[in-house]
């Protein structure tokens, strides 16, 4: 971070955040990584195994998506306007953040499905996905439909979460506030994710075309959530006063 | 090193005052900046520039821009007749003050000063 | 480049309370202000409107002659140290320290000398500093920082006192090496009162005295002697405060100028100097009425 000025600052910022919760959670991702692949290889040895590990694993990285983006705002407001950072500044870090988060774990989810189908056709086993009436995955072609919605699913769970740190530490309820609103969200995403239309991963029955309405509709919405996601998370930080200490 | 009832500056005015009385600091001689003041006494460089400002009203100290702080030349005679005149007031007036409230008559007083002489010479 | 202060017609309030009322304060740049004021005064919400922190109710804010709030080029040269600093506990010192090279004036080979001289240990994480320690690492931060207005708010506790006198030192150093508007914010008010040019005393909200410090040593004193005679020589005069031991009488003064001086000598009177803590005492008494 040698040549920063205070133009590309928020862009080195954002990096830097990003490769700073890479290496702090890197040993939960392996762990995560080799969960997603074991587990259904120990399935395995007693019965057909007819569903993806890497579902789940999607699955537990949205959450956690949401929850990294929140606690690390949370935490790094006050750290970050201590060291003479605009909140405007943060804001936009943490768009530089969210968005390379977003990619890697889309790519990761990518790899790590498109790896699954390849020695799940090897073993003679079906990658489906978990739901009332399972859902296989039969050709690549489909793996690859089925990710395609991933990276704007990841990017709506770190907005939401993003949203809600912001709120948390805009608010004087501090943490406090996590105590409605985290059964609330996971509900929420619950229902989305077994209700149709919304079906699995909640944008996944639109962009492969199985639900009712159109695909691009779907999309349109979702972006329409991030889009304002992104504004009122943004509109919390800009007028985010830096709270007292704790005396 | 201070004490809290005159403020600091004329403390180190008074300072730079005995050391050119008592020879340590020469007329004509270099004094340290402020800033090696300040460090040395742990106090506000500000402070120490006013305790210069004054020795410079007083013709105590010089400026040679660019160069620093000199005592001048005839600063100990300066400073000699000032005391003098300060003497009364700053010294005896106090004394007699006490020495009233001791009931010590004037002419003890005197004859104490008197057997001082020698050390006087 | 340092930066002065502008508040004007200040008000800070959070929900029904009101931290700061009608605040007009002016700070000159590159000096050393002292800000005292008692528990809940407004210092800390003082501190904070300056760096940022927060926004004020109404009224105006400059720094550098600029309003601060989220003003980049002004905030990256402001440094607000809090009491125990701000930093990610779970990072380590060093990481913590190099946190600072966000701000393009930041010094970290300045930081690490720092960190070596007080005894810092890099590798520890920073939730596992003593406290003291920890007060260390955020005074650190603040001096590496090299902005142009460095505010230390109660940065001291947990320091012992050679470590606080080696960052006075320090301080005093980096002030004159390189001359920028510090304001410190503390309760050990004799221990740092010859560093300052100036001091802002803050009661209830608001702005009590605004002077230089030698406008406050020598300007109280307490005269002590027979009631009568005490009473005599006090009337008319501003008395801070008054106590009584059989005849005697003690009164502090506000001010004391030369001829009264000499009438209190004269009437044999003993004249003791107040000092700025027993001044700001006497100023910010809650019973004492009027300014």
């Amino acid at each position: 971070m040698s040549e920063l000025t205070l133009t590309n600052r928020r862009f080195a910022l954002g990096v830097g955040i990003f490769t700073d919760c890479l290496k702090y959670f890197a040993w939960w991702i392996v762990a995560g990584v080799i969960a997603a692949i074991a587990i259904p290889l120990i399935v395995g040895q007693w019965a057909d195994v007819n569903m993806s590990g890497w579902y789940h694993a999607g699955n537990v990285a949205k959450i956690w998506t949401a929850i990294l983006a929140g606690g690390f705002l949370y935490s790094l407001m006050p750290t970050l306007v201590a060291v003479g950072v605009t909140r405007r500044e943060i804001a936009g870090a943490m768009g530089v953040f969210g968005l390379l988060w977003v990619l890697a774990f889309a790519l990761l989810t990518l790899a790590g499905f498109l790896a699954e189908h390849t020695y799940y056709d090897l073993l003679g086993w079906s990658q489906g996905i978990d739901q009332e009436t399972p859902m296989p995955l039969e050709t690549y072609g489909e793996v690859f439909a089925f990710i395609l919605p991933y990276p704007l699913t990841y990017a709506v769970y770190f907005t939401g979460g993003a949203l809600i740190g912001a709120g948390a530490y805009h608010s004087d309820a501090g943490w406090f506030m996590f105590i409605p609103v985290i059964p609330v969200g996971l509900a929420l995403d619950d229902l989305l994710s077994k209700v149709d239309p919304w079906g699995p991963g909640w944008l996944v029955h639109f962009v492969t075309g199985r639900a009712e309405f159109s695909p691009w509709v779907a999309a349109a919405v979702a972006v329409a959530v991030l889009a304002f996601g992104v504004w009122a998370t943004r509109r919390l930080i800009v007028n985010s006063p830096i709270r007292g200490k704790a005396a | 090193m201070f004490d809290d009832g005159t403020p600091i500056y004329r403390q180190i005015a008074d300072q730079i005052k005995a050391e050119i009385m008592n020879g340590s600091l020469e007329p004509g001689g270099k004094v340290m900046s402020t800033n090696q003041y300040a460090a040395f006494y742990q106090i506000n460089p500000a402070t120490a520039q006013k305790a210069f400002r004054e020795l410079v009203d007083e013709g105590v100290l010089y400026k040679q821009r660019g160069v620093g702080m000199f005592v001048a030349d005839d600063a100990r005679e300066r400073l000699a007749a000032d005391f003098r005149e300060r003497f009364f007031e700053t010294v005896l007036a106090p004394l007699v003050r006490e020495a009233r409230q001791a009931g010590i008559p004037l002419t003890d007083i005197i004859d104490y000063l008197r057997t001082q002489e020698g050390a006087l010479q | 480049m340092s930066f002065a202060v502008n508040l004007r017609d200040v008000t800070l309030r959070y929900g029904e309370s009101e931290a700061l009322a009608d605040v007009n304060l002016t700070l000159e740049a590159g000096k050393i202000y002292g800000l005292l004021g008692r528990n809940g005064a407004g210092k800390t919400s003082l501190l904070s409107l300056l760096a940022a922190f927060r926004r004020p109710t109404s009224g105006e804010v400059l720094v550098g002659g600029e309003p601060v709030w989220e003003n980049a080029p002004i905030v990256s040269r402001v440094a607000l140290v809090r009491e125990g600093g701000d930093f990610d506990d779970s990072d380590s010192v060093k990481s913590a320290i190099s946190t600072g090279e966000l701000r393009p004036s930041f010094d970290a080979a300045y930081a690490l000398k720092l960190a070596d001289k007080f005894e810092l240990p890099l590798k520890k994480k920073v939730r596992e500093l003593s406290r003291g320690k920890r007060s260390v690492l955020a005074a650190i931060t603040g001096l590496a920082a090299r902005a142009e207005l460095t505010m230390f708010d109660e940065v001291h506790l947990g320091m012992d006192a050679p470590t606080r006198d080696a960052f006075y030192k320090e301080l005093l150093a980096e002030y004159m090496d390189r001359p920028h508007t510090v304001v410190m914010s503390t309760h050990l008010i004799d221990e740092v009162a010859n560093y300052l040019e100036e001091v802002v005393i803050v009661d209830r909200g608001r702005v009590l005295v605004h002077d230089e410090v030698e406008a406050f040593q020598g300007r109280g004193a307490t005269l002590t002697g027979p009631a009568d005679k005490v009473d005599a020589v006090a009337a008319g005069l501003e008395v801070l405060a008054e106590q009584r031991l059989g005849g005697t009488k003690s009164a502090t003064v506000a001010a004391l100028d030369g001829e009264v001086r000499a009438r209190a000598a004269d009437a044999g009177l003993e004249i003791g100097p107040v000092g700025l803590q027993d001044l700001f005492i006497h100023l910010t008494d809650p019973e004492r009425t009027g300014a």
